[in-house]
């Protein structure tokens, strides 16, 4: 596939010597012939074809507006980075095997059968250049949900063995240790006991029963680890029932992400099975937005049923508490932009929690240009930010994304999201950037009125 | 006999007849026919060269409206010297001659001009059952035209009927009717259709064939260009009031009652050819859009059977309610079993996993 | 038979047919695919009106897209306005469906029509242009794109050509009008015009799912 240098445009923008196209090398899983992995695409990503996404896949009318929400195309420029045009295969293939036409379009051959090659291209514009936002719906004159049609075009993707290699490795690594990210059960527990150590927190590990079962995502267990200590001290002053689980703990879905439905069911099983064994009322997902798509909204469909147990991102249990006075808050003098987590905000609906919690905190909240569910992604989700040879349009669209943060002038970054905030923090390394972005709930944290304790 | 070897110059001035009107006839029908100004004095030499004309005119499957309309039509004018100028030789509605007498003079007739006459034909001819439903003299119409067009120079159909069949073959033609241009084909032939036809178009073909000798130049449908080219939308009166959206919705509203355009009350003037618009009838008295009717848009073949007189031009013939029902059924069925296949197919792949 | 009673009669018939199976059949098709029904718990009740909403939260971009789109929308909606004024308003157009739904409305004069018929026909070349020289749409274009352009453009230029009379034969003209309308109406329901009813189906869809969750759609 790779072709030489030679062929490859030189990118003088960059800051180290690159090339415009790096992505142009594919990632190959399996030992299959090519027409099984054809076949193997194809079919399991008609296999899901319902009423919604049938609907999605006839409205489109290619006026490319997509393009103009999409954080990559308006970083590349490239017409191929068109939201839709990442579901030109799986389009066609719907159109050739599942739609209403189909006998009509296969007799005529007037839709061709979809081919390896194309495939391959199209690894890096479904994995790459799409974090599914889902930004481009909102552009949408016909309101396609396109991120979700990404999620479906992966299904078939990762069967078919045409994952990036490093979002299939920390898939694999996930399914078969419990963690992307090496954070394996023990791992866990050791950090969170070095945390309670610490911070002087009681750690509530492993309880029998518990009301509340906290869930933590392998990015903050092994990067920001302070995410542990900051709950656990918020929970404790709510004097809360609640524990973290070695049998359950995991909050991010790389099935979900990498398009293993089989394996999202699996990881989001775990969760849900150690929360009914404990009799949890209530299971709290820590800064991570893909984690409260995957339990929040998709858990109760991989279950076959309507959960036992509420679910709240960690944002909206923290509204809560402020709404409800169970927790206070000293007052920040700061003025905060805050960069909406697309999963959790746009496509989660819990934007107007985080504004309460930072409205308890007293500070002046300068929402940026296009904020709130309409916010532009940090480019770094649904597994963006493994893939390496994603990173010069990442750090691109990072680009915008700081400027856009700039423009408020707000002299404090806050997110809610950890792997947002790894993002900001990788890119902001490379680009000098002169902020930090923040945690929501380390903020929560570090400014909670203590109360004389009981 | 001998008149016949006058010219019609010798005629004309025989009858008293001035040059200047003379001309001044020549110069309107040329510009009727569209024939270039310069054109006239030639014509005008060459029509009063002409020696006098043998017709023959045959009367079929008819109802002697055309022939009413060109007589009624003629005052003593030069148009009338022309059609008294012309020998003809045989009309049975006209002749005093009856029977065997007038079949002789028919006979007379094609003799004496084997080749050189001129026929007219109104009416259309049966042709079912070999053409028994109209006969003359013990003579089927369909061999009475088969053996006058023989000897003819050329044939012109007067009125719809001859032209096209008209009213005869509207559906469902009982007797298989059809127009002269069915059944000659080796002759020229030149229809002026219409029900009836004006007189003028009538003097100006014969006059044209006077003068050149030969037929006028016709369009697809064979009529005079000159006259036909136009539609009578486009030269109607009533036009600007298409172009501004004021319609008659009824013969006696206010609409109908200002002389509105009579569109929506089912005029067929935009499909039809013809110069009513211009020329009208009875010298120029009036026409039918004049007094209040739409263009039923009789000089066009088949005008009977298109539908209504008084259904808008643009509203089709769309079927039926049960037709669409049974494609609205079609399609669901159709759409269903699409879906069907769609669920076994995804059944049959999510089983295989 | 001439070609205007071709055109009149069975084209129109054959047409008509075509068109109402076709919609049928992509509707139902789609429709009668499974769902699966969303088990997760709703953030708020009343998902509908979240739907119905989305039914007109998309007539205009978002203000952040304004510059990016704000004109191509503006196209979009003077070739839609027109495709309805001319459609419904134009004096013989009225009378066709009079024939068929039994009573007629108020129309604009011609010269009305045929000015807004020809302003809609410039915003289709002008739309087609965006097509052919825009990267982004150059790309995504198919086959389909530009055969709905086409018989979309052809009734307008046809029926402008007619009023004007700049054919040979008017009725040859009338003729060629109406057949250029079967054509539009035998293409649609295979081709993208059924966003004439999927942009329904498709905003009230994603409406009512994201109202559920309290998202944005």
């Amino acid at each position: 596939m790779s072709k030489t240098t030679t062929e490859m445009a030189l990118d003088l923008e960059a800051k180290r010597l690159s090339v415009v196209e790096p992505g142009t090398r594919v990632d190959l899983q399996g030992e299959m012939s090519d027409e099984e992995r054809v076949e193997k695409a194809m079919t399991n990503f008609a296999k899901d074809f319902g009423r919604v996404t049938a609907t999605y896949m006839e409205a489109c009318i290619h006026c490319g507006a997509c393009a103009h929400a999409c954080p990559f195309y308006e970083a590349s420029g490239n017409p191929r980075h068109t939201p839709i045009w990442k579901l030109e295969p799986f389009k066609q293939a719907y159109k050739r095997e599942a739609g209403p036409l189909a006998f009509f379009y296969k007799a005529f051959n007037l839709k061709k059968n979809v081919t390896l090659d194309e495939l391959k291209e199209w690894q890096e514009l479904l994995y790459d250049t799409c974090t599914m936002c889902g930004r481009c719906t909102l552009i949408c004159p016909m309101s396609i949900d396109i991120a979700t049609l990404v999620g479906m075009a992966r299904h078939g993707m990762f069967h078919a063995g045409l994952v990036p290699h490093e979002l299939y490795t920390v898939t694999e690594k996930a399914q078969r240790e419990g963690s992307p990210l090496g954070a394996t059960p023990q791992v866990f527990e050791d950090r969170v006991e070095w945390m309670g150590d610490e911070h002087e927190v009681d750690m509530h590990m492993n309880e029998d029963e518990a009301e509340v079962l906290v869930l933590m995502s392998s990015i903050e267990i092994q990067k920001y680890p302070e995410s542990m200590a900051a709950t656990a001290k918020i929970l404790n002053q709510m004097g809360k029932s609640w524990t973290y689980r070695t049998d359950g703990y995991e909050a991010t879905n790389f099935g979900l992400l990498s398009g293993n439905t089989a394996w999202q069911k699996e990881m989001s099983m775990k969760v849900i099975a150690t929360a009914e064994k404990i009799g949890a009322k209530l299971v709290i997902l820590p800064e991570c937005g893909h984690a409260y798509q995957a339990l929040r909204w998709q858990g109760a469909n991989m279950y076959g049923k309507p959960l036992p147990f509420k679910v709240q991102h960690i944002s909206e249990f923290l509204a809560d508490a402020v709404d409800s006075g169970s927790l206070k808050l000293k007052t920040v003098n700061s003025t905060v932009a805050f960069h909406d987590p697309c999963q959790i905000s746009r496509r989660g609906g819990a934007t107007s929690a985080p504004r309460k919690v930072l409205e308890a905190l007293g500070v002046k909240l300068i929402e940026s240009k296009s904020g709130g569910s309409m916010n532009t992604c940090c480019g770094g989700g649904g597994g963006v930010i493994t893939i390496h040879r994603a990173d010069t349009l990442r750090y691109k669209v990072m680009g915008a994304k700081f400027r856009q943060l700039g423009e408020t002038g707000a002299e404090m970054m806050v997110t809610s999201c950890s792997n947002c905030r790894q993002n900001f923090d990788d890119s902001g390394e490379k680009l000098n950037w002169d902020k930090q972005m923040n945690s929501l709930l380390e903020l929560v944290a570090d400014n909670l009125v203590e109360e004389a304790k009981k | 006999m001998k008149e016949h070897s006058l010219t019609l110059g010798e005629e004309l001035r025989r009858q008293g007849i001035s040059r200047r009107s003379f001309l001044k006839f020549c110069a309107g029908v040329a510009s009727s026919m569209a024939i270039p100004a310069t054109m006239v004095p030639a014509m005008a030499a060459s029509l009063a060269q002409a020696r006098r004309q043998s017709v023959i005119w045959m009367s079929y499957q008819e109802c002697t409206a055309c022939i009413e309309s060109l007589t009624r039509a003629f005052s003593p004018t030069v148009e009338n010297l022309i059609f008294n100028f012309i020998s003809l030789d045989f009309q049975h509605a006209l002749q005093a001659a009856a029977g065997d007498q007038a079949v002789e003079a028919l006979r007379n007739a094609m003799d004496e001009n084997w080749g050189k006459y001129l026929v007219l034909v109104d009416g259309s001819i049966p042709l079912k059952d070999d053409g028994i439903y109209s006969t003359s003299h013990g003579q089927t119409h369909l061999e009475s035209l088969r053996e006058v067009a023989e000897g003819a120079a050329a044939i012109v159909s007067i009125g719809t009927c001859a032209a096209y069949g008209g009213v005869g073959a509207a559906r469902p033609n009982p007797t298989g009717a059809v127009g002269v241009e069915d059944i000659i084909t080796d002759k020229p032939i030149l229809n002026v259709p219409g029900c009836p036809p004006i007189p003028e178009v009538m003097t100006g073909v014969l006059t044209s064939f006077l003068a050149f000798g030969e037929l006028p130049a016709v369009d697809r449908l064979k009529r005079p260009s000159a006259f036909f080219s136009d539609t009578i939308h486009d030269r109607c009166y009533r036009r600007p009031f298409y172009d501004q959206g004021k319609f008659a919705k009824s013969f006696d509203d206010e609409g109908a009652r200002k002389g509105w355009c009579l569109f929506e009350v089912g005029c067929k003037g935009p499909i039809t050819h013809n110069a009513c618009a211009t020329m009208k009838f009875n010298q120029g008295v009036s026409w039918p859009i004049q007094s209040g009717h739409g263009c039923l848009g009789c000089s066009e073949p088949n005008f009977w059977d298109k539908d209504s007189f008084y259904k808008p031009l643009s509203a089709g013939q769309w079927g039926s309610a049960e037709g669409i029902a049974i494609a609205a059924a079609a399609g669901v069925a159709l759409g269903a079993a699409s879906a069907v296949m769609s669920r076994k197919n995804q059944d049959k792949i999510s089983g295989g996993k | 038979m001439t070609l205007l009673d071709f055109a009149r009669g069975p084209a129109m018939q054959i047409a008509i047919f075509i068109f109402v199976l076709g919609i049928f059949w992509r509707l139902v098709g789609v429709w009668a695919l499974r769902q699966k029904k969303d088990l997760s718990e709703p953030r708020q009740k009343g998902a509908w009106i979240g739907g119905i909403k989305g039914l007109y939260a998309h007539a205009w971009p978002y203000k952040p897209f304004v510059p990016y789109v704000g004109a191509q929308y503006i196209v979009g909606y003077v070739i839609h306005l027109g495709l309805f004024i001319v459609l419904f308003f134009g004096t013989p157009h009225m009378l066709f469906f009079a024939d068929i739904v039994g009573f007629t409305w108020w129309t604009l004069p011609g010269g009305v029509i045929t000015f807004v018929a020809l302003v809609t026909t410039v915003a289709l070349f002008i739309a087609l242009t965006k097509r052919l020289v825009n990267p982004v749409q150059r790309l995504i274009s198919n086959f389909d794109d530009y055969a709905t352009w086409f018989v979309t453009t052809l009734p307008f230029v046809t029926g402008l050509a007619t009023t004007a009379n700049l054919w040979p034969h008017y009725e040859t003209g009338l003729a060629i009008h109406l057949l250029s309308v079967w054509l539009l109406l035998i293409y649609f329901p295979f081709g993208k015009l059924m966003h004439s009813f999927w942009f329904v189906v498709s905003r009230y869809t994603t409406g009512s799912r994201f109202a559920r969750r309290g998202g944005m759609a």
